[in-house]
């Protein structure tokens, strides 16, 4: 696919009526490569995918991207108890180019089996969703997103209740859709995480820091991002977030 | 009887697919309320001339109304709210019927429906509602699944999650209104929620559930209807013990059967 780019510029954006819940964030990433998107609940992570998928109001700014952005939710919000299976999930990913009186195409059958046996999951397609290991349910969700034909993977906590195992898997994946020229943002609290990927963006409600990791997770930007109440530092070198999960923004 | 049963065919059809996404989507209690929420509306029909249909769907569109403003201004659970308009829709039925109207036996037949009052208008209604679930349940069933899968997710899928929920409730009072002569105010729910409810302990998946639903609604529709006609009983209340009935035998088989599977895989 061609590379695939995410330009954003002064973006403040609100969840109608209010006020933004997220101001003044720009940054810039091209095709291949990855960003971690850090903060504290509450702090703009989801405001942000939100935003770059048109879902939620831009107050100022612009959103310039290369490519369709599709999101890859956290397993965990999607009923386990629901009647589908990692198939009908990955076929989920073409609903949108499927008219309404229409059935999914062939086509799309195909592509479906494709990227479930892209992410290592062609035998587990006829199986549901819910009876799939945490790893596994987040590899089907980011087959919907190749279903989708994405460019720009807007991924939310993907390494949520994984795995090593499968972390490891979904680890090589990202860099396999980083080398077809594909953005990733990865939503993270994982700070040791963030640090292999290529870019970090810290938000609280505003944007805190953009940069290379090594440069940009220092302890200032750190206790400015979440708070120097709730960041443990270990011999200077680690840093950990502890927080509780609530993730209404 | 045989226009009867044409009705509750009609209708079993409608119940049993629209039951199937009412169960998924965790309305069942909702369904029962807006079926019992319709009784003050009946109630009033005869007495000012209104045509019951309407009257229904008044009373129905009232209770969605105060149900939004409560969940949403008020800051009620759901549940709560839900459960306090239903006994509030069957107190002012009660009342408008015992102390108002004077209705008498006629309450009967409105809580549990009749054999006898099928009108052409009710046939019309519930074939029209036959036809209305299963085009809607091919043409919005993308919509449905992955709203109901994750709703927050749903957006970015190109879903329209918000209308599909507007018609799935829209559809959901038109089946009630229609369910209201063959099963009564009280007993939307034999219809609507216990052969979906059982056909979901049958099935794992949606293709499954939906067959199962409407075969089962059909099934447990004319029984009952059957069974009342030679009891001389009203059909809601035949319907909802086949319907019990069935949900019982087969809640009973997985208890034995699912053991035994487990010890020979073992």
């Amino acid at each position: 696919m061609s590379a695939a780019s995410v330009e954003v510029s002064g973006l403040s954006a609100a969840y109608a009526p209010g006020p933004p819940a997220l101001r003044d964030v720009s940054f810039s990433a091209l095709g291949g490569q990855a960003v971690a998107v850090l903060g504290p609940n509450g702090g703009g992570k989801t405001t942000l995918f939100r935003a770059l998928l048109g879902e939620i109001a831009v107050v100022s700014g612009r959103i310039t991207l290369g490519g369709h952005a599709a999101y890859v939710p956290q397993t965990e919000r999607a009923r386990l108890d629901f009647p589908v299976s990692a198939l009908d999930v990955a076929l989920m990913g073409a609903y949108a180019r499927t008219r309404w009186y229409r059935r999914v195409s062939a086509n799309d059958r195909r592509l479906a089996h494709e990227a479930l046996a892209r992410v290592g999951l062609e035998d587990h397609a006829r199986k549901r969703f819910g009876t799939l290991s945490g790893g596994q349910r987040q590899r089907a969700l980011i087959a919907r997103a190749l279903v989708q034909d994405a460019g720009v993977l807007l991924l939310d906590e993907p390494f949520a209740g994984v795995d090593r195992v499968s972390e490891q898997a979904i680890m090589e994946m990202f860099d396999t859709l980083r080398a077809e020229g594909r953005v990733l943002l990865i939503a993270t609290h994982d700070i040791e995480q963030a640090r292999r990927w290529d870019r970090v963006l810290c938000l609280r409600g505003v944007q805190v820091a953009y940069g290379p990791p090594d440069t940009t997770l220092s302890t200032e930007v750190l206790e400015a991002t979440y708070g120097a109440e709730i960041v443990v530092l270990e011999d200077g070198a680690r840093a950990i977030a502890v927080q509780h999960h609530d993730h209404a923004h | 009887m045989q226009r009867a049963l044409v009705a509750v065919v009609a209708l079993g059809v409608a119940g049993g697919l629209l039951g199937a996404w009412i169960v998924l989507r965790r309305l069942a209690f909702f369904a029962h309320a807006a079926g019992s929420a319709t009784f003050p509306g009946l109630v009033v029909a005869g007495p000012w001339g209104i045509a019951p249909p309407l009257a229904a769907l008044g009373a129905g569109l009232a209770f969605a109304g105060l149900l939004s403003r409560l969940t949403r201004r008020a800051g009620t659970s759901a549940d709560a709210a839900t459960g306090l308009l239903l006994a509030a829709a069957l107190a002012l039925g009660s009342v408008l019927a015992s102390d108002v109207y004077s209705s008498g036996a006629g309450v009967d037949r409105l809580l549990f429906g009749t054999l006898l009052g099928v009108s052409d208008r009710d046939l019309w209604l519930a074939g029209g509602v036959a036809v209305l679930a299963v085009v809607a349940s091919a043409a919005l069933a993308r919509t449905w699944l992955a709203t109901g899968f994750d709703p927050s997710a749903a957006p970015a899928l190109g879903v329209d999650g918000a209308r599909g929920d507007r018609l799935l409730l829209a559809l959901l009072a038109a089946t009630v209104v229609a369910a209201l002569p063959a099963v009564g105010a009280l007993l939307v729910s034999a219809l609507l929620v216990i052969p979906a409810a059982t056909a979901r302990l049958l099935s794992g998946s949606l293709r499954g559930l939906l067959v199962a639903g409407v075969g089962l609604a059909v099934t447990e529709g004319v029984t009952g209807l059957l069974l009342a006609y030679h009891l001389d009983l009203p059909p809601g209340p035949a319907i909802a013990v086949v319907g019990g009935a069935l949900f019982a035998l087969v809640v009973g088989t997985r208890a034995i059967v699912a053991p035994r599977a487990r010890e020979t895989l073992a």
